[in-house]
């Protein structure tokens, strides 16, 4: 019955063929940033691209490895709202005392 | 069956595991202790009265230790399906993969930390840029440093028999906060390293520029 509890719980989780291939997206987008870094672009453009590109990796991570995407949404609430308080003040802070691309 | 009760007394009126909630609930308030640190480093970003600042930062070899953290993430997940699958040989290859992937990191780390001070005289002391950088980082490491312990004790545990398909949910506990720390390093390889890098070439460049112009050569 232990087992069967053991089970239920990863009953929805991905297999390891799926995490290898995440792993690999991972790789992947990981050698996208480091050539990106050494293309001659406006600062403001780059700044963007990894922005969306560390979000990617950001998301692959918490939703497949962490399991949030196949857990109770509840756990998703636990981690996302003090998440979102935190970068809406990061963003308030930075809008009145920095500029990121400069 | 006697952990059988032992899982059950963990439920909660939620129909939730209470460890794994508390875990959430740790990592959530984990990334409001970051977000303060790596808010304050890009606050305090281009303030500084002297010493060196981003451009010292070298993204070949941050490169090369986020694709080995990314890597130990991969690892601990296939150790976490290892022992949820009851195949205690893969829970246990995986895990120590973790763990020597984490040390390499480390090792990483330790080699930015001193190549920093021998080279450039970067101490926490120097400038903005090196109290808000090394804290920032030195707290990560500090984070991954404790990872590995515990996954050592963990893969210890095992040997002994105190972790086993029935209780993998101590397994999953700890890899959660391993994943945690490699999120982390994922926000700060991308806003601190390539973005406060990049800015710091892009200076560099229009600082030449005017300097040029200024003598009448550009």
């Amino acid at each position: 019955m232990a087992t069967e509890h053991v089970h239920v719980e990863e009953h929805n989780h991905p297999g390891p063929r799926q995490y290898v291939i995440i792993g690999a997206i991972l790789a992947v987008i990981t050698l996208i940033e480091f050539g990106v870094f050494y293309l001659s672009i406006d600062p403001a453009l780059m700044t963007w691209i990894i922005l969306v590109l560390s979000s990617s990796k950001f998301l692959l991570v918490v939703g497949y490895f962490m399991h949030l995407k196949f857990d109770d949404v509840r756990f998703s609430g636990l981690f996302f709202a003090p998440f979102l308080i935190m970068v809406s003040i990061a963003v308030v802070l930075m809008a009145l005392f920095f500029n990121l691309t400069r | 069956m006697q952990y059988l009760s032992g899982i059950d007394d963990h439920r909660t009126s939620t129909g939730l595991d209470n460890r794994k909630m508390l875990m959430w609930a740790f990592l959530g308030s984990d990334v409001m202790f970051f977000g303060t640190l790596i808010g304050t480093h890009l606050i305090y970003r281009n303030r500084n009265l002297s010493g060196p600042q981003e451009e010292i930062l070298s993204i070949p070899i941050t490169t090369i230790s986020t694709f080995v953290l990314l890597m130990s993430s991969l690892a601990m997940v296939l150790a976490l399906a290892g022992i949820q699958r009851g195949n205690m040989g893969q829970f246990r290859f995986w895990t120590a993969i973790v763990c020597i992937f984490g040390s390499i990191f480390i090792g990483f780390q330790m080699f930015e930390f001193t190549e920093f001070a021998a080279h450039y005289g970067l101490t926490p002391r120097t400038n903005l840029f090196g109290s808000t950088f090394l804290v920032m980082t030195g707290f990560h490491g500090t984070h991954v440093a404790v990872g590995i312990l515990w996954l050592w004790s963990i893969l210890f545990a095992s040997y002994k028999g105190k972790i086993h398909q029935g209780n993998s949910l101590q397994v999953e506990i700890a890899g959660l906060y391993w994943h945690f720390v490699d999120i982390v390093w994922i926000v700060i390889f991308g806003v601190v390293y390539l973005i406060g890098a990049y800015g710091a070439e892009g200076r560099a460049l229009e600082d030449a520029h005017h300097a040029a112009r200024a003598v009448g050569i550009g």
